[in-house]
């Protein structure tokens, strides 16, 4: 494989990303915005609560899981769906298929570089200003390795689960609806709103058994555990490994197959 | 130009939308999609309420069916704004590329003609399950239900729709002077997110911008009290509907001052 071809992909991106600067601006707001009410909202909550530990978390645990939880969604939302049904809509996808670089390979690619922009100007700012104004909370040690092998897999099955939801939307031409299920199934069943130790037993039961948990609770929880438990990383890792192939797959069958289906609007 | 009459404008408005909803239902497969996926957002909020409360009996004082009603009460608070004034979204586009000017030169009120153009039907589906959590809610916490509440409850739920309104225009307003104006309204679309929540969770300080710079808690809390705990709603909820009434008239002015001064992109 011809790495070269593919990091001049990134670095464009990278670059774009850079030049958006007002934009950062207000989208940084919109997060302070959000872990302003975040904050308020569980301290509301626990001083409701009658003991200040539940389901094993208390307030603190719960505050860094969700502010880390809300950087990282930040890091890795890539709008993909969105991107891809525009160029649907708009029949350019047209010449990016005609392109000698698979599609998949080559969007993933176009689009890693402002994610790498965005997990060092998002994410590595607020683990730093959790763990200053926590006086070190969050443990260093061999769970930030495997948080980042963690997070590897979580960008890859997210892009996995971008790409079978674009190819959708080859065949419905709807856009809006069909991106805002993803978003909504992701954010909630991931733990990416509440933490899945809060989940009923029931529920729970059902969201370990899908790719979803992968995402956003696999990375997280690896990064806040403090125990050092080998154990649990690896089956933990393995599990995202397993999902990560499988979505894999079925993303690139299920292109593979509409690509030849479809007609879009002559670009 | 001789003042046209009220009678004059619903008539029109009715000719308007309904060629705009013939248009719409030549893509019959996008509106159920839109629909089905604007319904998944407020079942998913609905299910985060649920598991919140599976691990606590209340917030800040708040019952679980307390909640569920300011979550409805939202809900149908931001549709008229989600149906009828969804025109905004493309303000900034028709602004950029010069379209914008044909809606100068009609012999009506421009605000009135561009916002009469687009009827977005998705939020009818909102509105539904808006209305629906509102009469369980209402039903379980045993309010009272007269004419004359069912009369406050339209009257201030309208006041509340009023206010997300005057913020939406005012925001889309910014692209006649801002370039990169996506944001900005993109940050003010996410503040209806956050009105489901009782003001009562959040420090002074914040309650205060919440109530007079970010007025997000005119949009249910406020409004909502008049009919949840009619016993001790504060002057600010007997005020809302004229907040909703003066800040929908300060962004007609913002916005048709923005329009006024747009000269075209010279093409």
């Amino acid at each position: 494989m011809n790495l070269k071809k593919y990091l001049t992909l990134t670095r464009a991106g990278a670059m774009e990303t850079l030049q958006y600067r007002a934009s950062a601006v207000v989208i940084v707001l919109g997060n302070l915005l959000y872990l302003t009410i975040v904050y308020f909202l569980w301290k509301a909550i626990y001083a409701s609560s009658p003991s200040e530990v539940v389901n094993g978390m208390t307030f603190y645990d719960t505050l860094i899981y969700l502010v880390l939880a809300a950087a990282l969604a930040a890091s890795i939302e890539m709008y993909t769906v969105w991107m891809i049904g525009r160029d649907i809509q708009s029949g350019k996808i047209v010449l990016d298929l005609l392109k000698p670089m698979e599609y998949r390979s080559f969007y993933f690619w176009s689009m890693a570089g402002s994610m790498v922009m965005n997990f060092l100007m998002t994410f590595i700012p607020t683990f730093i200003a959790v763990e200053i104004m926590t006086h070190g909370a969050i443990h260093i040690g061999m769970n930030i390795v495997w948080f980042l092998i963690a997070l590897v897999f979580a960008v890859l099955i997210n892009y996995s689960i971008d790409f079978i939801v674009s190819t959708i939307c080859l065949f419905t031409e709807s856009i809006w609806g069909i991106n805002i299920m993803k978003q909504v199934i992701i954010m909630l069943l991931s733990g990416a709103t509440i933490p899945l130790a809060f989940f009923p037993d029931k529920l729970r039961a059902v969201v370990d058994h899908l790719p979803f948990q992968s995402i956003y609770n696999a990375p997280l929880s690896l990064l806040l555990d403090s125990t050092g438990d080998v154990r649990k990383a690896v089956t933990t890792l393995a599990t995202q490994l397993m999902w990560c192939v499988v979505m894999t797959v079925i993303s690139k069958l299920f292109w593979n197959v509409s690509v030849k289906q479809i007609t879009v609007n002559g670009g | 130009m001789k003042r046209k009459s009220l009678g004059f404008y619903i008539r029109i408005y009715f000719k308007i939308l309904a060629q705009n909803l013939k248009s719409q239902m030549s893509y019959r497969a996008d509106f159920i999609i839109s629909t089905i996926g604007m319904i998944f957002t407020n079942i998913a909020g609905f299910v985060s309420f649920w598991i919140l409360f599976t691990n606590f009996s209340e917030i800040n004082g708040w019952g679980y069916y307390e909640m569920l009603f300011l979550y409805g009460f939202s809900l149908v608070a931001v549709t008229p704004v989600q149906c009828l004034f969804d025109n905004n979204w493309n303000l900034r586009r028709y602004a950029f590329s010069g379209d914008f000017i044909k809606y100068c030169f009609r012999p009506i009120n421009l605000f009135f003609y561009y916002q009469s153009e687009i009827f977005d039907i998705k939020g009818l589906g909102q509105l539904a399950f808006g209305i629906g959590t509102i009469a369980y809610s209402w039903a379980k916490l045993g309010l009272e239900c007269s004419i004359l509440s069912i009369l406050k409850m339209v009257v201030f739920l309208i006041s509340a729709s009023l206010v997300m309104i005057a913020l939406q225009n005012a925001a889309a307003a910014s692209c006649f002077w801002i370039e990169n104006s996506f944001y900005i309204l993109d940050f003010v679309t996410k503040l209806k997110d956050y009105a489901k929540y009782p003001v009562t969770i959040f420090s002074q300080v914040f309650r205060f911008i919440f109530t007079f710079l970010m007025p997000i808690a005119f949009i249910a809390y406020y409004p909502a009290l008049v009919i949840l705990r009619p016993e001790e709603p504060s002057v600010l909820s007997w005020l809302s509907p004229v907040v909703g009434i003066v800040m929908f008239f300060i962004s007609y002015k913002i916005w048709m001052r923005g329009a006024t001064r747009y000269n075209g992109t010279g093409s």
